[in-house]
């Protein structure tokens, strides 16, 4: 199976920092607040993972596969 | 935001340098005449012929990612009629081959085009000319204008913007937004232009396509070597005079092109590109895999020379400022990573900063952008780290070994 990770739509990104309180595994935040993914969205994850990319207000998460 | 401007201005007038095939013969003049009589008749291709053609030399795309020509075309063909793009939006300042092609061979590159678009079925061709080189764009008109073929053809005008040639900014300005890049979830050739495949490339990937398609496989393959065919164009800027454009064999000597006794450092690659020592320089050839062994990727074949007595702190940090106030904007990292960068550096060129405060932020703006202008950026300062540690640790004793640091106006 291939793996999962976070993609975040760079330009469509306003550092609102959703991501971060409902993934703090993967998702850390950089000194302005945008998200830096720190690892891949595994099994245990994928629903908080899901759950990140409904809430985000941008619309600027999607969950792809590598 | 600064508005920096760029160290290497872009160039109203350059040199181009007869070579051994695409720039062969440009005293003949840019004209469809003169071309046909050199080449002859544009032949007509089926797409497995061309896809054999490009496959046979293992063509590269000459925009800096030197990405197989063949595959994109396999996938620019696996689904609907694709879109074409000729590219020569040479956003990067430094860099003046596909300029020296609009100059000089129009023809060969727009042959490359029109006997793709044939092969392909094609019905919507597009070319993309340069916003800050007139003279340039004036050329491609004037030879679209000689083209008996019935394809219409579409032209645009890039921004003048360091990003605005990337792939992605150039299906944007396509489709009449802002000529900026944004995400893409797929590769142009999957998914471009109104969600078309699109084959998207600049003018010099299309003159060898021109070449190959007019003149075949054996002859490409006369110049070169066996693993990496052809030649290859080379933008070599020093201090003080025009740009020359070189057409080089791949696998020649990157000396061969440099002044000699020059002795001094310089950069592969363009502002997105890498340092190299005066050494590294002189035993480097001009082959991909090549000089990306040596850590000085050929990118879009940019060499730049600043020349014995100039500082290359000095000259990132000039470099690094205008590449700050180059970016789109859009993108966070970016927006804020960069003029943080450029500030951070200008601090070690002064003395005042430690490198890991640069190294921290080089690692920060990496892969998180639309584009790779965060990417190219962090590469040009990383390579400064790594090339001159003697320098870096003058400057934090206050000094400098080519020449006092100008205070900045």
């Amino acid at each position: 199976m291939s793996a999962r990770t976070l993609r975040v739509d760079w330009p469509a990104c306003t550092a609102r920092g959703l991501c971060r309180e409902l993934l703090p595994e993967i998702v850390e935040l950089d000194p302005w607040g945008y998200p830096v993914v720190t690892g891949e969205v595994t099994e245990d994850l994928l629903a908080d993972a899901r759950a990140a990319v409904r809430a985000c207000p941008q619309l600027a998460l999607r969950i792809v596969e590598r | 935001m600064n508005a920096a401007r760029s160290p290497v201005p872009v160039p109203d007038d350059i040199l181009v340098r007869p070579g051994p095939a695409l720039l062969r013969g440009i005293a003949d003049g840019p004209s469809l005449a003169a071309h046909r009589e050199r080449y002859g008749a544009l032949p007509r291709l089926s797409l497995s012929e061309l896809g054999d053609l490009v496959g046979d030399v293992g063509l590269r795309g000459r925009g800096g990612a030197a990405f197989p020509f063949a595959t994109k075309l396999a996938a620019a063909t696996a689904g609907r009629r694709p879109v074409l793009v000729v590219n020569l939006a040479e956003g990067e300042p430094a860099s003046s081959k596909d300029m020296a092609l609009a100059l000089t061979r129009p023809h060969l590159v727009l042959d490359g085009a029109y006997a793709a678009a044939a092969a392909l079925g094609s019905r919507e061709l597009h070319v993309v000319l340069p916003g800050d080189r007139p003279v340039a764009a004036e050329r491609m008109r004037a030879a679209l204008r000689e083209r008996p073929e019935r394809l219409r053809v579409q032209e645009h005008t890039a921004s003048p913007r360091f990003v605005a040639g990337q792939a992605r900014a150039v299906v944007e300005l396509l489709e009449r937004r802002p000529n900026l890049p944004v995400t893409a979830w797929q590769p142009e050739a999957v998914s471009g232009v109104r969600g078309r495949p699109t084959l998207l490339s600049n003018a010099e990937t299309w003159a060898h396509v021109g070449l190959l398609v007019l003149r075949g496989t054996a002859d490409y393959r006369r110049l070169g070597t066996t693993a990496e065919p052809g030649t290859t164009l080379l933008t070599v800027t020093t201090q003080g005079s025009v740009p020359q454009v070189h057409e080089v064999e791949l696998g020649s000597p990157l000396r061969d092109v440099l002044p000699a006794d020059d002795g001094s450092p310089g950069i592969v690659g363009g502002f997105h590109g890498s340092w190299a020592t005066a050494e590294t320089l002189s035993r480097a050839r001009v082959s991909v895999p090549g000089l990306q062994t040596l850590g000085i990727p050929l990118g879009a074949g940019v060499v730049l020379l600043p020349g014995p007595g100039s500082c290359p702190l000095q000259l990132t940090s000039r470099i690094v400022d205008h590449l700050a106030g180059q970016s789109a904007g859009r993108c966070g990292p970016c927006l804020n990573g960069l003029p943080a960068l450029a500030s951070a550096l200008q601090g070690v060129v002064f003395g005042t900063e430690s490198t890991a405060r640069v190294e921290q932020l080089c690692g920060l703006v990496v892969r998180r952008g639309a584009c790779a202008h965060p990417d190219g950026t962090s590469r040009l300062v990383r390579s400064m780290l790594l090339t001159f540690p003697d320098e870096i640790a003058a400057h934090a004793r206050g000094g400098c070994a080519a020449r006092p640091v100008e205070v900045a106006s």
